[in-house]
């Protein structure tokens, strides 16, 4: 009959379907081992590293294995909340100031302070800072340093070769909020219009600029870590009173608001491409390989995609030297961390100390990619990034010379971000003065003390 | 299975119409046989519908971060979104969202149901109208996301070939929100259309024909017999569309993040960044609430006023 | 022809290109080098033809050709997508249209007391915005375990909706009595009346709904988004999401973002090419969605 058949042949497909759905419920995760521990990263481009330190780590502790997994930025911190959430985040994961704190808060990632005495791990081979950064508000420590970077400007040596600037100018810029000082004077000569004047010329034309002198990707938000940050720094401004774990910030600060000021007019006088042409499509390391930029600001982190825009021969020139008569840079850093809920504890405590030695360092120095946290590791590095054809110099030199300042880390830095980044946008794209960052000044702090 | 009929069918009973139960004896009817039948539905609606409802309704007045139990903390979260500029924010964008892409999309879907009405009925370009219905929300926003780049996309180009300076669609707070809703409307126009097409075939040709006797232009028809005609079929259209519109996440999640400066942080969208990445469950749960309350309000204010007479066609 | 038809018709022209533009521009940028596009940012054909953002989004190249034509590198494969869309989409479908079917049954050919009341319940339910009772149930999903599984995704889902069940019960309350007291007669029980009669009778509406509620399941995002973060159960939709935010410190790698659409896109395409004539009539007279 065929009603009969009709309803075997759906039980049938539903059955059929039913297999591969039931078998791929299972995430898997209850085939591993004791000593297999899963391990986060979000750069593609340190795969290759981290893979060969996993393999050195099993050479030297073959009861644990290292499995490690790469997702892209948005998609690594969402699928991280998610692991929290359903008790199925990764042993161990790469950390970042400006999400750690609030995974602390909230109980999340493992405090290492008994482990480190325990294995009386030596904090003094990192560079000088970079461990106590990954002491939390609590006072626990967090993470043992993989990594620091810091900020130079990336410029096209094409455009300040036929602009007449030596390398000695480029190297040796001064900055101020009144006219931007030497620095503002390079700029305003990289800037070309598309008859082929330059900003320093008469007739240059601001409606028709077909090389800005300088680029950027963003307003910068709260930490403007490649946008702002040293021109602040150096003006003498502090992000908060406590740095970091302020709890109250400066962002209404007239040293604060008129570097955005001077920063803005490089809009108004053409120098610098307008919000909405930052924010298109294009982004901005793209656009300077396209030969749109002269000068674009950037980390260390950036060193590899630089390096493969093949049609700019990119050089690195040291950040200005401000009022307070220093160069000033933001030093960040890269930590491990070990998932609270982790249950093979030992064995990711393993593997973050062995990150942390000087053994992994040195792999993750040959690289080339970034640049390791212990400092004897450091040469190494100098020369691997000699060999793709950069001299790092500027970027060590800040470090060198104490004068850094910490990424503003926070354990609300989510919610100061939802006000800064609207706030920097609307001045940035002419919706809003700078002084306005008093009054979003003060919505930070009214967030910080309702959470304290 | 043995026959379960209560009596013997009789020939005077027509098409749908019930015999009258003539007994206590027969007062279960077939409740048996209908709670077997109704089982997985009613499953469903008590575990996912009903009870989801009700532990919406507690968590909204907890604190909550999905990590660990939820705390009880009474009015705490409506207190808190009475001051919070966020909220009003995502309110007013997603109210200015549903105005202009309700507005649009209706009076386009009428115009083209009125096109096709006197010009085709074609299945054709019925279908060719509807293939936007068919693909995903997000699939259409990427899409209208790259064609309406700033920098490279196709729109633009058009726009500098015509002489005008480029628009920043997506990138400039004046614009993100119409053109969010502008793609939502290329989206759902068709289907609309379709929707009045068809409300359009219930009205009867007499009555077009007394209005040409009368003289009537085409204009003055359309306004004084067309649309009070069509009132019933624009009246379920603009209540469901409304509601779905004030829903609008798809396209925000995929383009816009909310930015720029928050011209696109509708409240669906800022409920889902509160609840699923700062651990804010019970505020989320909130504000998922009185979204619930407005919604309602809304449809029932609507419907009060445009349902002031039933069809006008008696 | 008077100005007025002429009019329309230009109006009916310029409508059927809007609506079709985008479609094509996503065929012709899918088929583009990625490398080249914001070099012809107006070419109306293909920029140097390729296949190469297929097989980016496919998972066919290595992460040196991928990132050489612009993309991330990261891991994609949107064949895995695909299935899971597959799977998700087929399984909701028939589980959803088979147990609405049933209780629209109870609905329309059963008595029994309160049933009308009952049905005005499950109607009042339409009414709630899905906001609502997505966020609690997320919180039962996960207390089940079931977060990053098919079950997860498809459950809420599974068991009906209030618009299936109106729908059905529309078509069942218009089927011939006298057909089923007949059956009655000869020893029928309400099974074998609804699988022998009912659902045989009622092929075009179920199959209506089906393919309905085949593309709503296939289309959705926000909770296969909450649900379903793992490769292993992520579905379409989803995915691009992913795909579009892959490479944060550049703009998107807009040839495979294209083709990643068109693969999501295209087997609503194909679905709806294949019963274009009925899904566009059931617009008109199963009222509003």
């Amino acid at each position: 009959m065929t009603n009969i058949s009709r309803r075997t042949l759906l039980k049938a497909g539903l059955a059929a379907l039913a297999v591969p759905s039931v078998a791929a419920c299972n995430n898997g995760a209850a085939a591993r081992g004791d000593g297999e521990i899963i391990y986060w990263l979000w750069d593609s481009a340190q795969l290759p590293m981290y893979t060969e330190c996993a393999k050195v780590f099993h050479e030297q502790n073959p009861q644990y294995s290292v499995k490690i997994e790469q997702y892209g930025w948005n998609d690594y911190w969402s699928k991280l909340v998610t692991g929290f959430i359903s008790d199925t985040a990764p042993d161990v994961f790469t950390g970042h100031s400006s999400k750690y704190p609030l995974f602390a808060d909230k109980g999340q990632v493992l405090p290492i302070d008994d482990y480190v005495s325990r294995d009386n791990v030596d904090l003094s081979i990192y560079q000088k800072g970079l461990a106590d950064r990954w002491i939390g508000n609590d006072g626990k420590r967090y993470g043992l340093p993989k990594d620091w970077d810091t900020e130079v400007y990336f410029y096209n040596s094409a455009f300040t070769e036929a602009a007449g600037i030596s390398t000695e100018q480029l190297n040796s810029m001064t900055w101020n909020p009144q006219d931007g000082g030497t620095f503002e004077q390079i700029v305003r000569r990289l800037t070309v219009d598309s008859k082929g004047r330059r900003g320093d010329q008469p007739g240059f034309d601001k409606d028709n600029v077909k090389v800005y002198g300088l680029g950027y990707g963003d307003a910068g938000g709260g930490d403007g870590q490649t946008s702002w940050s040293w021109y602040a720094a150096s003006n003498g401004w502090k992000y908060s009173e406590g740095e970091p774990w302020g709890t109250k910030f400066f962002y209404g600060d007239p040293k604060f608001t008129e570097t955005i000021g001077w920063w803005r007019s490089l809009i108004t006088k053409a120098y610098m491409p307008t919000y909405a042409q930052a924010k298109s499509g294009v982004d901005v390391t793209t656009s300077f390989g396209a030969g749109k930029y002269a000068i674009t600001p950037n980390g260390s982190w950036m060193l590899g995609t630089y390096g493969g825009l093949k049609q700019v021969k990119t050089k690195l020139a040291r950040l200005p030297l401000g009022p307070v008569g220093k160069r000033m840079s933001m030093m960040n850093g890269l930590a491990d961390t070990i998932w609270a809920g982790t249950t093979r504890r030992d064995a990711s405590w393993a593997w973050v100390k062995f990150l942390g030695s000087q053994t992994a360092q040195d792999i993750v120095a040959k690289a080339g990619v970034v640049f390791p946290a212990v400092a004897a590791s450091m040469p190494a590095a100098k020369a691997a990034f000699a060999k793709s054809g950069w001299d790092v110099t500027p970027f060590l030199e800040p470090v060198e010379a104490g004068d850094v300042f910490a990424y503003p880390a926070n354990p609300n830095a989510a919610d100061v971000t939802a006000v800064m980044t609207p706030a920097m946008d609307a001045v940035m794209s002419f919706e809003a003065e700078p002084a306005s960052l008093a009054k979003a000044n003060d919505d930070v702090n009214q967030i910080l003390s309702a959470n304290s | 299975m043995t026959a379960t009929t209560n009596a013997p069918p009789t020939r005077k009973r027509s098409h749908g119409e019930q015999a009258a139960p003539p007994g206590r004896r027969r007062s279960l009817g077939d409740l048996k046989v209908a709670m077997i039948f109704l089982a997985p539905a009613t499953l469903g609606f008590v575990v996912f519908y009903i009870w989801p409802t009700l532990r919406g309704a507690y968590l909204s007045f907890t604190e909550y971060s999905l990590l660990s139990a939820p705390k009880f903390n009474g009015l705490a979260n409506y207190e808190r979104m009475l001051h919070d500029s966020f909220f009003w924010n995502a309110l007013v964008v997603t109210v200015e969202y549903v105005v202009i892409n309700i507005g649009v999309q209706t009076v386009l879907a009428v115009g083209i149901a009125m096109v096709m009405y006197r010009l085709t009925k074609s299945i054709t370009v019925r279908a060719v109208i509807l293939a936007p219905y068919l693909v995903a929300n997000v699939v259409v926003a990427l899409v209208w996301y790259w064609m309406l780049d700033f920098q490279v996309g196709i729109v633009n180009q058009g726009l500098s070939w015509l002489g005008i300076d480029p628009v920043a669609f997506f990138g400039d707070s004046h614009w993100a929100i119409p053109t969010v809703a502008g793609i939502n409307v290329w989206r759902h126009m068709g289907y609309t259309a379709l929707l009045v097409f068809a409300g359009l075939q219930t009205i009867p040709a007499y009555v077009y024909e007394a209005a040409e006797v009368d003289g009537s232009t085409e204009w003055k028809t359309f306004w004084r017999i067309t649309l009070p005609l069509l009132r019933p079929v624009l009246v379920m259209v603009l209540v469901v569309t409304m509601i779905g519109s004030f829903q609008i996440f798809d396209t925000v999640a995929v383009t816009t993040q909310g930015g720029p400066i928050n011209a696109t942080r509708v409240i669906y969208y800022y409920i889902y960044e509160r609840a699923f990445t700062r651990f804010d469950f019970g505020y989320a749960s909130a504000m998922a609430l009185v979204l619930f309350a407005i919604l309602a309000v809304v449809s029932l204010v609507q419907l009060r006023l445009l349902r002031a007479k039933e069809s006008d066609l008696a | 022809m008077s100005v007025g038809r002429t009019v329309a018709w230009v109006l009916l022209f310029i409508l059927l290109i809007v609506t079709l533009f985008p479609f094509y521009w996503m065929l012709r940028t899918a088929f583009s080098d990625n490398t080249q596009l914001p070099g012809h940012p107006g070419s109306l054909l293909p920029v140097e033809s390729t296949l190469g953002a297929f097989k980016r989004v496919l998972g066919l190249s290595t992460i040196e050709e991928a990132q050489a034509q612009g993309g991330s590198g990261a891991a994609v494969n949107f064949w895995l997508y695909l299935r899971n869309s597959l799977v998700v989409a087929t399984i909701t479908t028939v589980c959803q249209v088979f147990f609405s079917a049933m209780a629209a049954y109870a609905f329309a050919r059963l008595r029994w007391p309160g049933r009308d009341k009952v049905f005005a319940l499950f109607l009042a339910a339409l009414m709630v915005p899905p906001i609502f009772t997505t966020l609690p149930n997320f919180v039962l999903i996960k207390n089940l375990g079931l977060l990053n599984s098919f079950a997860g995704i498809i459950l809420p889902g599974a068991f009906m909706t209030p618009f299936a069940i109106f729908f059905l019960r529309q078509f069942f309350l218009g089927i011939n009595r006298e057909l089923e007291e007949a059956a009655m007669i000869d020893g029928a029980g309400h099974r074998r009346i609804f699988f022998g009669l009912i659902i045989p009778m009622s092929g075009a509406p179920i199959a209506t709904l089906a393919i309905l509620t085949y593309i709503n399941s296939w289309n959705d995002y926000f909770w296969p988004l909450l649900v379903g973060q793992q490769e292993n159960v992520r579905v379409l939709t989803v995915a691009l999401g992913v795909f579009r935010s892959q490479t944060p410190q550049g703009g998107p790698d807009w040839a495979g973002l294209m083709a990643a659409t068109l693969i999501a896109a295209l087997p609503m395409i194909i679905l709806f090419l294949a019963f274009a004539k009925r899904i566009t009539n059931s617009i008109g007279f199963s009222g509003i969605k």
